[in-house]
């Protein structure tokens, strides 16, 4: 979920909380310092938080925003695709329910499998269960699906993953179906059956098909740009209420059957997400977990100020959730231009950067995992390999060396563009660069301008503070993006802000998107990933947690690692429903 | 006098269109841009033109300001095709973060800061014009240091600082109220004064200090007036001479502060309402800040900017009723 997810976050939360949070991170634990074994915040990593829940109650979610988008074809935020997919509707295929790495796992959801591929994966079938019906107890077609992936094309409904306009052929100059025209790609011979027809092999595409892009909203629901407010319920949950940035009522949808949905447990009656609450408020409130707030869980991470009302304390630190966000922090350095297009000077950064004063800046070691990598650790497997092995304080030694090899002993001055969320992380990278000798100066943009700031090539500063998340566990959807030079536009650019555009890595990349094994494609990933550390385009930084609270009330909890580390809303409950209200 | 109004009304439309016109430029000039923020990161040049146009983005700045100007009294249709949404007068635009008409949105959030804005007068004005006055009466006494000491140090204790106090204090320590959340008042009055108490007091105290002082100077001014010496010889009750002959002159600078503080509040306190989670226009012109959601900030620019120049005829008005010697 890259950068959509990036930027909703930062656009969202980092200004209005004036701290932390802009961009995205994630990551289980880069080598480094062994510090693993210490962080008391990963204590509850891959386990289940309350048990087994029991069916009924309200469960109540405090948040400090409201959603960005519920419309399946604009959900693109990873904590929000978790929220519409686990509870209102259904996608073909979806990620196990399941904590730690087996929820990197897709299992078939709409679809009975996890679609067969043809044509030399160009082609893609995918068949529908039967018995699936939305609320009003219609049955659930694939005309419906073909219906929303049409939808996420047109102009009027923008935010959305981009898969389907990446992959799918024929669709250049295709606005979406509110004109009347149809897409000839994906077809539907029958109610069950649909089929889409790729503008190139794609091995990976049943991974795309978790986005909610391919979810089902039927042409006779469809009211456009207010669908966002009021979307039709295919899930075990229906919308009862939602007043925008106030209030959001979930309640049962008894057409939903569960003998057609292996992953929601749906155990919660009710779901009442109180939205525009005070941030601080919120972690006092689930710290404190008095009265209706033990059934209730926060929606947004844990503001790092509060840890230390946390962390001391076992009563509290059982109920917390650390789950990696698994996106990257990274100090991304202009390629195309001085002093940063020599080789040398990048380098030289890589070594005077101290990632452990950006970590303290950042929240410390409990909420943060150094990177030493670009990609993210649940990209390795479950743990970042470390080929550069800098101290994670840094060498400022090795760092003057390298300025004096590029013939810039004397040091240099630069400019870093932040979002203001990022502002403390800045300042620690320019202390620590101030030491080789490179004088950094500080550049804060409001996070609604950030984006269009960094996307100005020429007009933009040599060095960038950004993140990057994978859409799905696979290297397809993380390299390609940040360092393939051929996605580079001189307005609004995004992912590559090294304007890194190296013939070998190009090469490289096609040759491995165009691997079937999915096995053999990952490692190559992997080993392109160090390849291209050494040429030094960006600084990998640290990888975020994403740290919850949760009431004491609540069962069956964990942060789910393909949602970057939100609660698994479909299997979440109350160890007491009698004890909830509402 | 009719005249006048007519006069004055028309100035305050003036007065609106070119506050709008500031708040348009100030977008147009920033580097943010709304299409690339619906879009996302990854947005390919092609999409990205087509929601401009969508969006009305691709017009040049003074045809999008006509637009928006002739949509307000005449209503205008966003978007094409079976997604349009017709917005009727007063159309202020639709949101970009959730595609709600402005106004509707505005209207929706309307009651909770009148709510909190008139309980809050209420409120300051009791407790402002009583110490106000009493310490007038009691000139140069303890009750008079005393209240205006009060007053310094209740006027400088900034809003969110007493707001963390209250719920602090009478919240998380002693577990009186509840963490306050927006009754309506027609849903259950009581419950809507008990939510809206602590955001009341917090407003109340800052406002309550300023007025004590302004009233108490404003007080002792007319107090020495010829007139009142007058009305004293004449052998009137006391109660007659302060509050029919004092507080009724006394109360003119009293209104002109009224008047202001009163319309800017009405369009939303950003702060009382952020803190204590009060789902008011403050709140919603703050998150469209964030978020860059132009519409929004315009319509609440525009509605604050109302509110204070209507606010600002209402006392000019009123100046005629209280004080006698002013006519139009």
């Amino acid at each position: 979920m890259n950068k959509r997810t990036c930027t909703a976050l930062a656009a969202v939360l980092a200004a209005p909380l004036a701290l932390g949070a802009a961009g995205c991170s994630g990551g289980k634990q880069a080598g480094g310092d062994g510090r693993n074994g210490k962080n008391p915040a990963v204590a509850g990593e891959g386990s289940v938080i309350g048990g087994t829940p029991q069916k009924g109650g309200t469960l109540t979610v405090l948040s400090n925003q409201d959603f960005t988008h519920l419309d399946p074809a604009r959900n693109w935020v990873m904590s929000e695709m978790d929220f519409g997919t686990r509870l209102l509707y259904r996608t073909l295929v979806t990620y196990k329910s399941a904590p730690g790495t087996p929820g990197n796992q897709l299992v078939p959801d709409l679809a009975t499998d996890l679609g067969t591929s043809s044509n030399g994966a160009r082609t893609w079938t995918f068949h529908l269960k039967k018995g699936v019906q939305y609320e009003d107890g219609s049955p659930v077609t694939a005309r419906d699906v073909k219906y929303n992936v049409e939808r996420s094309f047109s102009p009027d409904l923008p935010g959305g993953a981009d898969y389907a306009a990446r992959y799918l052929s024929g669709v250049e100059g295709y606005r979406g179906p509110a004109q009347g025209k149809h897409l000839d790609s994906v077809r539907t011979p029958d109610d069950h059956t649909i089929v889409f027809e790729l503008n190139k092999p794609f091995a990976e595409f049943p991974s795309a098909t978790v986005m909610p892009t391919f979810a089902p909203v039927p042409q006779g629901q469809d009211k456009g740009p207010r669908y966002d407010n009021r979307p039709f319920s295919s899930g075990p949950y229906k919308i009862d209420s939602y007043d925008r940035g106030k209030k959001l009522v979930l309640v049962r949808n008894d057409k939903w059957d569960p003998k057609t949905d292996e992953v929601r447990k749906a155990h919660p009656d009710k779901l009442v997400v109180l939205m525009g609450l005070k941030a601080n408020q919120i972690d006092d409130r689930m710290i404190a977990s008095q009265g209706a707030d033990a059934s209730a869980v926060p929606w947004y991470a844990l503001r790092p100020e509060s840890a230390a009302k946390v962390l001391p304390r076992a009563e509290v630190r059982k109920r917390l959730l650390a789950e990696s966000q698994n996106c990257t922090d990274m100090v991304q350095m202009h390629t195309g231009r001085a002093p940063f297009d020599n080789v040398k000077v990048r380098r030289a950064v890589q070594y005077a950067l101290d990632r452990d004063a950006v970590l303290t800046a950042s929240g410390g070691p409990a909420f943060n995992d150094p990177s030493t990598a670009y990609m993210p650790a649940a990209l390795f497997g479950g743990r970042q390999p470390d080929t550069l092995k800098i101290p994670a304080t840094g060498d400022v030694e090795k760092a003057k060396q390298l300025l004096k090899e590029a013939g810039k002993q004397d040091g240099f001055s630069t400019k870093i563009t932040v979002s203001s969320g990022d502002k403390g992380r800045a300042e620690a990278i320019q202390q620590s660069l101030a030491k080789a000798g490179i004088k950094v100066t500080i550049e804060t943009v409001d996070p609604s301008a950030f984006y269009a700031t960094i996307g100005d090539t020429k007009n933009r500063t040599d060095m960038v503070y950004t993140g990057w998340c994978p859409d799905y566990p696979s290297g397809s959807t993380f390299l390609p993006f940040v360092f393939d030079g051929r996605f580079i536009k001189e307005k609004g650019n995004s992912g590559n802000h090294s304007l890194f555009r190296d013939t070998a890595t190009m090469k490289r990349m096609d040759e491995i998107a165009a691997m079937t094994d999915a096995k053999q494609a990952g490692r190559a990933w992997q080993r392109l990933d160090g390849d291209i550390l050494a040429k030094a385009p960006a600084v990998p930084v640290l990888i975020r947690r994403w740290p919850l609270v949760l009431g004491t009330n609540i069962a069956g909890a964990y942060g789910h690692t393909s949602f970057g580390g939100q609660i698994d809303y479909a299997t979440v409950g109350l160890k007491d429903p009698a004890k909830s209200q509402g | 006098m009719i005249l006048y109004i007519g006069r004055r009304l028309l100035g305050v439309i003036g007065v609106l269109i070119a506050i709008a016109a500031v708040t348009f430029t100030i977008f147009y000039v920033l580097p943010s841009d709304p299409a690339a923020a619906a879009c996302g990161k990854s947005c390919s040049t092609e999409r990205l033109t087509a929601i401009r146009a969508h969006m009305g983005l691709d017009q040049p700045l003074w045809r999008q300001f006509a637009d928006f100007v002739t949509g307000i009294f005449t209503g205008r249709t966003v978007g094409s095709g079976q997604y349009a949404l017709h917005c009727d007068f007063p159309c202020l635009g639709y949101s970009y973060e959730n595609s709600q008409a402005v106004w509707d949105l505005l209207m929706d959030r309307l009651p909770v800061s009148a709510s909190l804005a008139l309980g809050a007068a209420v409120l300051w004005l009791l407790l402002g014009l009583t110490a106000g006055v009493t310490a007038a009466l009691h000139k140069d006494t303890l009750t008079d240091r005393a209240l205006m000491v009060g007053a310094v140090a209740a006027a400088s204790l900034p809003v969110y600082f007493t707001s963390m106090m209250l719920i602090y204090g009478l919240i998380r320590v002693a577990g009186l109220l509840p963490y306050p959340q927006y009754v309506p008042f027609g849903h259950d009055p009581l419950d809507w004064a008990s939510n809206l108490l602590l955001p009341w007091l917090a407003l109340a105290v800052l406002y309550a200090a300023m007025y004590a002082r302004q009233s108490r100077n404003s007080m002792i001014e007319t107090m020495a007036e010829p007139y009142i010496r007058t009305a004293r010889a004449k052998g009137l009750p006391r109660r007659t001479v302060v509050v029919k002959h004092g507080l009724r002159a006394g109360m003119t600078p009293i209104l002109t502060l009224f008047g202001m503080d009163l319309g800017g509040l009405l369009a939303g306190a950003v702060i009382t309402e952020s803190i204590f989670g009060l789902p008011g226009i403050g709140r919603l012109f703050y998150g469209a800040l964030s978020t860059g959601d132009q519409p929004v900030i315009l319509g609440v620019t525009l509605l604050a900017a109302a509110f204070i120049v209507v606010a600002n005829l209402a006392v000019d008005l009123l100046y005629a009723v209280v004080d006698p010697r002013v006519r139009y």
